[in-house]
C-alpha cells in the first residue's frame, strides 16, 4: 500500500515538473529582421504607432531587444526619459532590460558567447573589460555602422573597441579623473578651499603629499581611501594612465617592472607609509560612511575619481554632504606633466548571435550617436558622454549645487580632450590588473619591497600571456 | 574526584553553556540580517548600532513583490528544488542500497571510482556541459539544475554507510517469501531507511534552493530567475548594495526551509526515538 | 582448502570462464540495476566533459575560435605557478583551521543533543541548523558586514571589552580566520546532522550498558561511542577535507580570494582562469593536476582510518 501511493505521488510530482518546465520558453526569442523593402508590423504590446515629422524610412526595424546592464546605467536610461523618446521614433521595437551587476555581465556574457546562445541583444561593458571580450570573440563587426562616429567621440575610446582594424563596440560614456575634494575639511586645515586655489596646492602630486599631511595633521581626517590587503590597483591604474604608462607597451612588451611604472608605485607607497590614508575598500559600504561623514566626524578629505563618481556621490552615496564638494583637477606626476587620466567608460557591444542587429543598432545610434540622448542620459547620470559634440549644450556649463554651486562640467570636458593614450586596458588586463593588485596588497602591507613585487607581477604576466 | 552529584551538575551545566554559545554564535548573524531587512536605508550603519529600530518598515518587501515578482521567483525556486530532491533520493537510495546490501563482480572498483568523482571539481566540466545542455535546447530551462544533479555520488555515499545499518533477515525472509528485488527495496528497504532519506533530503532540498551558479549559468529570462539570483542582482557595485531590499530577499528566501524543516523535524525524530526503542 | 580450488579453477576453459564470469554479473542484476543510474547519468555528464577537458588541457583555447594544440606545455606553467600553489597551500591550512574544530563540535554537540539529558532538544537543534539553510551569498555579506574592522559589529562588541579592533578582513590571517568562521557557522549544523543520523544507529543500552559498569561519561564518549561511530566520522571528515580545498562559494562572496591571496583555493583560482581569463587550456590542466593531488590524498585518508579501524 505504501508502494502504490508513493509511485502514484512521485508520477504526479514528475508530471508537474515536466509541465511546469515546459511551460518555460527556451529562450529569449526575437523576431526576425524585417526585409528591406516591407517593414512587418509585429504584434508586439506597442502603443499606436506615432505620427512622426519626418517621412518614415523604408526599413524601420521592429521586433524584441534584450539589453543587460548594471542599475546605475539602467537609472539613466529610464530617469532621462530617452527610451520613451526612442518609441516614438521606433514604435515597432520593443526594448527589455535585464539588470546584472557588472561582475556578473563578465561572466554570462562571455559564457553566452561561447556557447552560441543565450547571448542578449545588446550589452553594456566597462572599457576596462571590453577588449577582451572583443578579442573572444563572438560580437558583430559594427565596423560601417560607426565609422561616421569615428572623430565624433574621444579619441581614446576608440582603442578597446577595435581589432584588426574592425570595431565591435559603440562608447557611451568617458570616465576624465578629476580632483574631489571635501571643501569644509580643507577649510578647518586653513588651507585654500576654492577649485584653483586647490589645483595649485596638488599641482603634483608631492604637493598632494604635503597637503595630506596639513590635513591629518590640522584635522586628523585620512587624505583619500587606500586599502592595503584588498587594494583594487585602480588608483595606481589612474597614475599609470596620466603618464602615457600602462600594463604594457606599443610595442606589447610587459612594462609591469619598468623603472616608471616602479617609481609610480613608490610614489604611492609614501602615502602607506606616513598613515594618511584611510583602510577602507572602495564600493564598500565602510567607504560609503566615511564619505558622506559630517565635517566633525573625519570624513575622507578627497577623491581622485572619474567624473561619473560625481553623479554617485549627489545621488546615493552622499547626498547629505550637499555643497561640501569641490572638484579640482588631479596632480601631475612631476610639474608640467599630463593633469588628466581615465577610470572606467562604458560601451554596447551587440553579440553577432543577435536576431535582431539592426534593430539593436538603432538603439545604440539613437542613444550614443545622438547629442540630444546622450545630453538627457547626463543631466540624469553624470555619465559624461563620449559623443564631443554634446559638450557645446549648455548644460555642460551650468552650476552645481552639489559642489557649492561650481560649474564642474567645463573641468570634466577640459580634461577628457587631454586624455593621453594609455597603455592600461587591453585584452589581457584582468589578469594583468589580478597580478599588479596583489603586488600592490603585498606592497602596501610591508611584505615585499616595490621592485621586487612588481617584478614578480610582471613575471608571472609574462609567463602566462606569453608576452615578452 | 569531584562528589558525583557535583560532576554531574558541572557536565550539565557546560553542556548548556556550550550549546548555548554555540547557538547563540550562529544565531547572531540571522538576527542581523532580519534587523537590517527592517531598517529604513540610512540607518545600516548607524554607529552605535541599532537593532530594532523604531522606522521599522516593510517596505523592502513590498519592493520585491512589485519590482520582482517575488512570489513567482519563490515559485521557480520550489519547483526545481522539490523536482530535484526527490530524483535525487530515488536514485541515492537505489545505488546506496545495491552497495551495502549486494556483493557483485567490480563492487569495489565501482565503488571507488565513485568516490572518485566527488573530487572533481565542477568548474572543469562547467563549459563542456554548457555546450551540452545548449544541444540539448535546455538552456533558460530548469532541466539542467534537475538531471545533472541525479548523479549525486555524496547521496550514494551517505545511503549506503546508513543502509548497511539494516539488518538482513528482513531482507532474506522476504526473498524466501519470493518477492521481487524492487519489490523488496520500495516496501521493506525505503521505510526503514526513510529517516536517513529525509535527512538527505533536507541537505538537498536546500542545496538546490540556495545554488545560484547553477542559475547564474543556465537562467536567462528574469521570469524564470530563483531567489539567489536576486540576491546576487541586489549586490553593488556599480549601484549600491541595496541592503535592506537584499536582506529581506534573504529572509524570503529562509522562511520556507524554515517551515520545511519544522515540519519534517517530527518525522526526523521518530526516526530517532524510534531507533532507540528498537535497540 | 585454498589449493585445491585453485586447482580446480584453472582446469576450466577460457570459456567456461567467461560463462562463469557471466552467470556472476547476471545473478547480480539486480544491484547493477540500483547502481546504474548514477553512472548512465556520470558517463553523459561526466565522462564526456572530462575527457573533453582532458584534451583541453593539452590546448589553448578561448572557448570561441580555434583550438590550439600545445602538449604539455600548460603543465609546465602550471609548475611555476605561484598562485595556484599557493592556493594549494592555502587547502592545506584551512584544513587544519577548521576541519578538527568542527568535526569534534558537531560530534560533541549531537551527543549531548541525542542524550536526551537536554531540555530543549529541538529548539537547540534548529538553532544550530539554521546556518545551513541560510543563502550562502546573503550569509557572505552579512559576515562582511560584520567583520568590518572600523563599523563591524564584532569590533564593536570587542571594543566593550577593551581589545583593540580586529583586522578581520585586511590581514592574511584574519582573512583565514574569517573564512573559518563562516564556513564553521555554515556547517557545523550540516556536519552535526550527520552525525546524529549515525549516532541513531548506535543502540542506546550499549553506552548505558558501560555507564552501569562504573564508566563515567566521558569514558563511554570515547570507549564506545566513538569506535562506533568511526565509519561516520571517516565520512564527515573526507567530506570537510574535500570541502576545504573546493570551497567556493564562501570564498566568493566573502573575500574573493585575498587578502593578498590568503583564501584562495584551487576551485577559485580554476574558477578565475577558466571565467575570468579565458584560458580554458590551462584552466583544464590546473583542474587535473589538483584532481590527481586531491584523489592521492583522498586514498591516504581511507588509508589511514582503514588500518586504524583494524
Amino acid at each position: 500500500m505504501l508502494g502504490k501511493k508513493m509511485l502514484n505521488f512521485m508520477g504526479i510530482i514528475l508530471l508537474i515538473a515536466v509541465l511546469l518546465s515546459a511551460c518555460a520558453p527556451t529562450a529569449t526569442s526575437a523576431v526576425e529582421p524585417p526585409a528591406t523593402d516591407a517593414p512587418e508590423a509585429t504584434p508586439v504590446a506597442s502603443e499606436a504607432p506615432s505620427v512622426t515629422e519626418e517621412p518614415v524610412e523604408a526599413a524601420k526595424p521592429s521586433g524584441k531587444i534584450t539589453l543587460w546592464m548594471w542599475k546605475a546605467a539602467h537609472d539613466a536610461l529610464t530617469n532621462s526619459g530617452v527610451l520613451d523618446e526612442f518609441k516614438k521614433e521606433y514604435p515597432d521595437v520593443e526594448v527589455e532590460i535585464v539588470e546584472y551587476a557588472p561582475t556578473d555581465v563578465y561572466q554570462k556574457l562571455p559564457l553566452a558567447l561561447q556557447a552560441g546562445t543565450g547571448a542578449p541583444d545588446i550589452s553594456l561593458v566597462e572599457n576596462s573589460h571590453l577588449a577582451q571580450i572583443v578579442a573572444l570573440g563572438g560580437l558583430t563587426d559594427m565596423t560601417e555602422w560607426v565609422t561616421p562616429y569615428l572623430d565624433k567621440m574621444n579619441a581614446y575610446k576608440w582603442a578597446d573597441a577595435k581589432l584588426d582594424d574592425r570595431y565591435y563596440a559603440m562608447p557611451w560614456d568617458s570616465g576624465p579623473v578629476v580632483f574631489y575634494y571635501r571643501r569644509d575639511v580643507f577649510e578647518a586645515a586653513g588651507l585654500p578651499s576654492d577649485p584653483e586655489g586647490v589645483s595649485e596646492a596638488v599641482v603634483t602630486w608631492d604637493g598632494y603629499f604635503n597637503v595630506c599631511q596639513t590635513i591629518m595633521e590640522k584635522t586628523g581626517s585620512a587624505c583619500f581611501s587606500n586599502n592595503k590587503a584588498n587594494n583594487y590597483g585602480r588608483l595606481y591604474e589612474m597614475m599609470l594612465w596620466q603618464q602615457g604608462l600602462g600594463y604594457y607597451n606599443a610595442e606589447g612588451q610587459v612594462t609591469v617592472d619598468s623603472p616608471e611604472n616602479i617609481a609610480t608605485l613608490e610614489t604611492l607607497k609614501k602615502f602607506w607609509d606616513a598613515n594618511l590614508t584611510s583602510d577602507q575598500l572602495e564600493w564598500t559600504d565602510g567607504w560609503y560612511a566615511e564619505l558622506a561623514a559630517e565635517t566633525d566626524a573625519k570624513p575622507i578629505a578627497t577623491l581622485v575619481e572619474a567624473a561619473w563618481m560625481g553623479a554617485f556621490l549627489k545621488g546615493w552615496i552622499a547626498p547629505g554632504t550637499e555643497g561640501k564638494w569641490g572638484v579640482a583637477l588631479m596632480p601631475a606626476m612631476a610639474d608640467g606633466q599630463v593633469r588628466a587620466a581615465n577610470d572606467g567608460g562604458s560601451a554596447f557591444v551587440i553579440p553577432d548571435q543577435s536576431q535582431n542587429k539592426e534593430a539593436a543598432w538603432a538603439l545604440t545610434e539613437f542613444l550614443f550617436g545622438r547629442v540630444d540622448s546622450q545630453v538627457a542620459m547626463f543631466k540624469a547620470s553624470d555619465f559624461l558622454p563620449s559623443l564631443e559634440e554634446a559638450y557645446t549644450d549648455p548644460v555642460f556649463s551650468e552650476p552645481d549645487p552639489f559642489f557649492a554651486d561650481q560649474a564642474v562640467r567645463p573641468t570634466y570636458v577640459d580634461v577628457v580632450k587631454i586624455v593621453p593614450i594609455a597603455y592600461v586596458y587591453g585584452p589581457y588586463y584582468p589578469e594583468m590588473n589580478g597580478f599588479v593588485a596583489t603586488a600592490i596588497q603585498k606592497v602596501a602591507t610591508g611584505q615585499t619591497p616595490v621592485a621586487d613585487a612588481l617584478k614578480e607581477a610582471a613575471d608571472a604576466i609574462r609567463a602566462q600571456t606569453g608576452m615578452p | 574526584m569531584l562528589p558525583r552529584r557535583l560532576s554531574l551538575w558541572l557536565t550539565d551545566a557546560l553542556m548548556y553553556a556550550l550549546l548555548i554559545g554555540v547557538s547563540a554564535f550562529m544565531m547572531l548573524p540571522f538576527i542581523w540580517m532580519v534587523s537590517t531587512s527592517l531598517k529604513p536605508a540610512d540607518e545600516i550603519f548607524a554607529i552605535p548600532p541599532i537593532i530594532i529600530s523604531p522606522n521599522s518598515t516593510l517596505n523592502a518587501y513590498v519592493y520585491l513583490q512589485e519590482q520582482y515578482n517575488i512570489i513567482g521567483i519563490i515559485k521557480n525556486t520550489f519547483v526545481i528544488a522539490f523536482s530535484a530532491t526527490i530524483l535525487r533520493l530515488f536514485f541515492c537510495a537505489l545505488g546506496g542500497y545495491g552497495f551495502a546490501k549486494f556483493k557483485f563482480p567490480g563492487q569495489a572498483a565501482l565503488f571507488a571510482f565513485l568516490l572518485g568523482t566527488m573530487v572533481i571539481p565542477s568548474a572543469v566540466t562547467l563549459v563542456p556541459v554548457y555546450i551540452i545542455m545548449r544541444d540539448l535546447k535546455w538552456i533558460d530551462t530548469f532541466w539542467p539544475l534537475i538531471i545533472p544533479g541525479a548523479a549525486n555520488a555524496f547521496g550514494i555515499f551517505f545511503m549506503r554507510q546508513y543502509t548497511m545499518s539494516v539488518s538482513n533477515e528482513l531482507m532474506d525472509a522476504a526473498r524466501i517469501d519470493g518477492a521481487g528485488e524492487f519489490t523488496i527495496f520500495w516496501r521493506i528497504i525505503l521505510p526503514i531507511i526513510a529517516p536517513g532519506l529525509t535527512s538527505l533530503g533536507l541537505i538537498f532540498f536546500m542545496g538546490s534552493w540556495n545554488d545560484f551558479v547553477g542559475p547564474l549559468i543556465y537562467l536567462k529570462s528574469p521570469e524564470h530567475f530563483t531567489l539567489p539570483l536576486i540576491i546576487r542582482s541586489l549586490i553593488g557595485p556599480v549601484g549600491r548594495t541595496v541592503y535592506d531590499v537584499q536582506m529581506a530577499t534573504s529572509v524570503i528566501s529562509l522562511i520556507p526551509l524554515l517551515i520545511i524543516f519544522l515540519i519534517f523535524q517530527r518525522r526526523f525524530v521518530e526516526g530517532i526515538t524510534a531507533g532507540a526503542i528498537k535497540g | 582448502m585454498a589449493e585445491t580450488t585453485v586447482l580446480k579453477d584453472s582446469h576450466l576453459s577460457l570459456s567456461a570462464k567467461l560463462r562463469q564470469k557471466w552467470a556472476e554479473i547476471y545473478k547480480a542484476r539486480w544491484p547493477y540495476l540500483f547502481i546504474s543510474p548514477f553512472y548512465i547519468l556520470f558517463l553523459i555528464f561526466g565522462v564526456y566533459p572530462i575527457l573533453f577537458s582532458l584534451y583541453l588541457s593539452l590546448t589553448e583555447w578561448k572557448g570561441l575560435g580555434p583550438i590550439k594544440f600545445v602538449g604539455l606545455k600548460n603543465f609546465e606553467l602550471l609548475l611555476k605557478d605561484k598562485v595556484f600553489w599557493q592556493s594549494m597551500t592555502n587547502g592545506v591550512i584551512l584544513f587544519f583551521l577548521y576541519v578538527p574544530i568542527m568535526t569534534l563540535l558537531a560530534l560533541v554537540l549531537a551527543v549531548i543533543l541525542n542524550s536526551k539529558r537536554v531540555r530543549g532538544f529541538r529548539f537547540f537543534r534548529t538553532m544550530l541548523f539554521i546556518p545551513y539553510i541560510m543563502n550562502i551569498v546573503a550569509a557572505g555579506f552579512t559576515f562582511r558586514l560584520m567583520l568590518n574592522q572600523k563599523y563591524g559589529l564584532v569590533n564593536l562588541m570587542l571594543g566593550i571589552f577593551n581589545i583593540a579592533p580586529v583586522p578581520w578582513l585586511e590581514s592574511i590571517w584574519g582573512g583565514r580566520i574569517s573564512l573559518c568562521l563562516l564556513v564553521i557557522w555554515a556547517w557545523l549544523g550540516y556536519n552535526m546532522v550527520i552525525m546524529l543520523a549515525g549516532l541513531q544507529t548506535i543502540p542506546s543500552e550499549l553506552t548505558e550498558a558501560a555507564l552501569i559498569d562504573g564508566a563515567s561519561s566521558s569514558q563511554a564518549f570515547f570507549y564506545v561511542t566513538i569506535p562506533l561511530m568511526r565509519p561516520v566520522i571517516l565520512f564527515s571528515v573526507v567530506l570537510s577535507t574535500m570541502g576545504s580545498f573546493n570551497l567556493f562559494s564562501e570564498i566568493y562572496n566573502l573575500t574573493g580570494g585575498g587578502p593578498i591571496n590568503a583564501t584562495i583555493t584551487p576551485v577559485i583560482v580554476i574558477f578565475n582562469q577558466a571565467f575570468g581569463n579565458f584560458r580554458l587550456g590551462y584552466a583544464s590542466a590546473m583542474a587535473y593536476l589538483y584532481f590527481i593531488i586531491l584523489f592521492a590524498l583522498t586514498l591516504l585518508q581511507f588509508r589511514y582510518f582503514g588500518q586504524q579501524a583494524d
